[in-house]
C-alpha cells in the first residue's frame, strides 16, 4: 500500500515537473548569452541577466509593455462592466423579450471568433482606428460568456428582498446595482476580471492582423514580429517573455481559486 | 428612472457593442465572401459562389488544411482527455489535500502562458542539434529526430505543445466534476470489495459523462481553431507557413494566409464561412453523440 502510494506520488511529481519544465526553462534561458543557449541544456541561472535587460530596454520594451497593459486593462474593465450590467438585468428583471434576447447571448457562444475577422479589419480601417490601440481594446468587449456567467452568479447570490428594500429606501435602479449588488458579487467580478485579462493579455491573432504600425505592438506581437537584430537575440526575447508572464502569474496565484471557479462554471451546473 | 425601462438600458451596452463589433463584421464578411475584393480597390466585383467553388475544387491547400486540422484534432483530444483525467483522479484520490492546491497550480501554469512563449521554448527544446528532447533520446541510444523538419514529427510537436498547454484546464474541469460525485458511492463500492479501477470504470466514468461532453466539445472547438502554435513555431525558421510540407497548415492558418498575407479578402472570408460550417456540423454531431448515449 505504502509503496503504491509513493509510486503514485512519483507519477504526479513527474508530470508536474514536465508541466513546469518549459516554464522554468523560460526563466533560466533569459539569464544567458544567446550563443550559450545553443550549447546544451541549462538548468541553473546564468550571469547575463543584466546585459539582456539592457538590451531589451534599448528595443522599446517599455512601449510594448505599456501597450499591452493599456489594451488588457481597458479591454477587461469595459468587458467586465458590460457583462455585469447585462448579466444583472437578465438575472433580476422581468422584461419583454428577455427570453429571446438571452437566447441570442447564448447562441453567440457558438460563433468562432474569427468568422468576422476580415470584416472587422476593414471596419476598423474605415473608422480610422487601425492606427491606434482601439481595435484591440474593443475587440471582444461584448463577451457572451461574461454575460452568461454574471447572470448565473447574480441569480444565485443576490436576494430579491434586498433589492426591494433598496427600492423602498428610495434608491434608483442604478444606485441599487452600484451600492447594494456590486459589494455582494465581488468574487464573481474578480473571476471574470481574471479570465478576460488572461484572454486579452495573451491574445495573438487579432493584434497580428489588425495592427500595422510597430508603435502599437503588444508584447506577443513585438516578440514574434520585430525583425531587427533583436530577432536573433533569443535570450533577450525570452527575458521579455518572462517579464510579460509575471503579471498574469502573479494575478493567477493571487486569484487562482476565483479563476478556476469561473472556468468550471457552467460545466458542472450545465 | 422607471423600473420598467432600466433593464433595457442595462443590456444596451452589450447589444450595441455586439452589433457593432461582432454582428456587423460577420455580416460584412459574408458579403465579401461573394466578391473578389482585395481590401484596397474601390470596386467590389461580385463573383457569386466562385470563392466557395474555388475552395472546394481548385485549392489543394484547402483540403490539406482540412486534413491537418482533423489529424491534429484526433491526436490532441485523446491526449488532453487522458492527461486531464489522470491528473484529476490522482490528485483527488492519492494526494493529500494540503499539497493538492500546489500541484493543481503547477499543472495549470501552462494554460496561462502566452503561446508566443510556448512556441519559442518548444523551438529550442525540439531543436535538432541542441534541443533537450534529442539530448535525452541520445542518452538512451536513440538517434536524433529532425523534429521540426519533417511532416509527422512536426505534427507530434504541435500536438504535444497543445496537450501540454491545455491539459491543466481539462484537469480542473474533471476535478470540479469529481467533487460532485457523492463519496458514499465509492464507500459502498469499497465495502463490496471493488478495486480502484473497478470503481473508476463503473462510478467515475459514467457519472462524469456531462463533464466529458462539455470538455470534449469545448476542446474540439479549440483545436479546430488552432492557429497560434502552428503559425508561431515556424516563423523565422526558413520554413513555409504551416511547417515542413505544410504538415501543420491548419484551417485557421490557411484562412490567415489567404486573407492577410495574400490579401484575398473575398476568398479568405469564404474559407472562414466553410470553416464555420465544419465547426457547427462537428460540434452538432458531438452533442448528439453524447445525448444519445445518455
Amino acid at each position: 500500500m505504502r509503496v503504491k502510494r509513493i509510486l503514485l506520488y512519483a507519477v504526479v511529481g513527474l508530470i508536474s515537473v514536465f508541466a513546469l519544465l518549459p516554464f522554468y526553462e523560460m526563466l533560466i534561458m533569459g539569464t544567458y548569452y544567446t550563443d550559450q543557449l545553443y550549447t546544451g541544456i541549462k538548468l541553473l541561472p546564468g550571469d547575463y541577466l543584466m546585459e539582456n535587460l539592457k538590451n531589451i530596454l534599448k528595443h522599446d520594451f517599455f512601449l510594448f509593455y505599456r501597450n499591452s497593459l493599456v489594451v488588457a486593462c481597458s479591454n477587461t474593465l469595459i468587458g467586465v462592466t458590460i457583462s455585469t450590467v447585462a448579466g444583472y438585468a437578465f438575472a433580476k428583471y422581468e422584461f419583454k423579450g428577455k427570453e429571446i434576447l438571452f437566447f441570442l447571448v447564448i447562441s453567440a457562444l457558438a460563433i468562432p471568433p474569427q468568422l468576422g475577422l476580415v470584416g472587422f479589419v476593414i471596419e476598423m480601417r474605415s473608422l480610422g482606428w487601425s492606427n491606434s490601440l482601439l481595435p484591440m481594446i474593443i475587440s471582444g468587449v461584448a463577451n457572451p460568456f461574461g454575460v452568461f456567467w454574471m447572470r448565473q452568479y447574480i441569480e444565485g447570490s443576490v436576494p430579491g428582498e434586498m433589492l426591494e428594500s433598496g427600492r423602498i429606501d428610495g434608491c434608483g435602479e442604478w444606485m441599487i446595482l452600484v451600492r447594494l449588488v456590486v459589494p455582494i458579487i465581488k468574487p464573481a467580478l474578480i473571476t471574470i476580471f481574471l479570465i478576460l485579462f488572461l484572454w486579452s493579455w495573451n491574445s495573438y491573432m487579432v493584434p497580428l492582423v489588425v495592427v500595422t504600425n510597430q508603435k502599437y505592438y503588444t508584447i506577443p506581437l513585438s516578440i514574434s514580429l520585430l525583425s531587427t537584430e533583436f530577432k536573433n537575440d533569443d535570450a533577450a526575447r525570452i527575458l521579455c517573455l518572462s517579464l510579460s508572464t509575471i503579471p498574469v502569474v502573479g494575478m493567477f496565484c493571487f486569484g487562482s481559486k476565483h479563476l478556476i471557479q469561473g472556468l468550471t462554471a457552467g460545466s458542472v451546473k450545465g | 428612472m422607471k423600473r420598467k425601462l432600466a433593464p433595457y438600458f442595462m443590456i444596451l451596452p452589450y447589444f450595441a457593442a455586439f452589433a457593432a463589433f461582432h454582428i456587423f463584421p460577420i455580416v460584412f464578411s459574408f458579403f465579401i465572401s461573394f466578391t473578389s475584393w482585395n481590401g484596397i480597390s474601390a470596386a467590389k466585383e461580385f463573383t457569386g459562389l466562385a470563392n466557395y467553388v474555388r475552395a472546394l475544387t481548385k485549392d489543394s491547400f484547402f483540403f490539406v488544411s482540412l486534413k491537418n486540422t482533423l489529424l491534429l484534432t484526433a491526436l490532441i483530444i485523446p491526449g488532453q482527455v487522458f492527461m486531464g483525467l489522470l491528473m484529476a483522479c490522482l490528485l483527488k484520490d492519492f494526494v493529500g489535500s494540503r499539497v493538492r492546491g500546489g500541484f493543481q497550480l503547477v499543472n495549470f501554469l501552462p494554460y496561462i502562458t502566452t503561446s508566443v512563449a510556448l512556441a519559442i521554448i518548444f523551438q529550442l527544446m525540439f531543436d535538432w542539434k541542441n534541443g533537450i528532447v534529442n539530448g535525452v533520446l541520445n542518452l538512451f541510444g536513440i538517434q536524433s529526430v529532425y523534429w521540426l523538419g519533417k511532416g509527422w514529427p512536426t505534427r507530434i510537436v504541435v500536438a504535444v505543445m497543445e496537450v501540454w498547454k491545455n491539459y491543466g484546464y481539462a484537469m480542473i474541469m474533471y476535478m470540479a466534476g469529481l467533487s460532485t460525485i457523492p463519496e458514499e458511492l465509492y464507500e459502498a463500492a469499497r465495502m463490496d470489495g471493488a478495486s480502484w479501477l473497478k470503481s473508476f470504470r463503473y462510478i467515475t466514468v459514467p457519472l462524469l459523462r456531462p463533464i466529458f461532453a462539455f470538455t470534449i466539445t469545448t476542446s474540439m472547438i479549440g483545436v479546430l481553431n488552432l492557429f497560434d502554435g502552428p503559425q508561431l513555431l515556424f516563423s523565422g525558421m526558413n520554413q513555409p507557413l504551416g511547417g515542413p510540407a505544410r504538415s501543420v497548415l491548419t484551417m485557421m492558418v490557411r484562412f490567415y494566409e489567404a486573407s492577410f498575407l495574400n490579401f484575398e479578402f473575398g476568398y479568405g472570408s469564404a474559407i472562414a464561412y466553410l470553416f464555420f460550417l465544419l465547426v457547427t456540423v462537428l460540434s452538432g454531431l458531438l452533442v448528439r453523440l453524447f445525448r444519445e448515449k445518455d
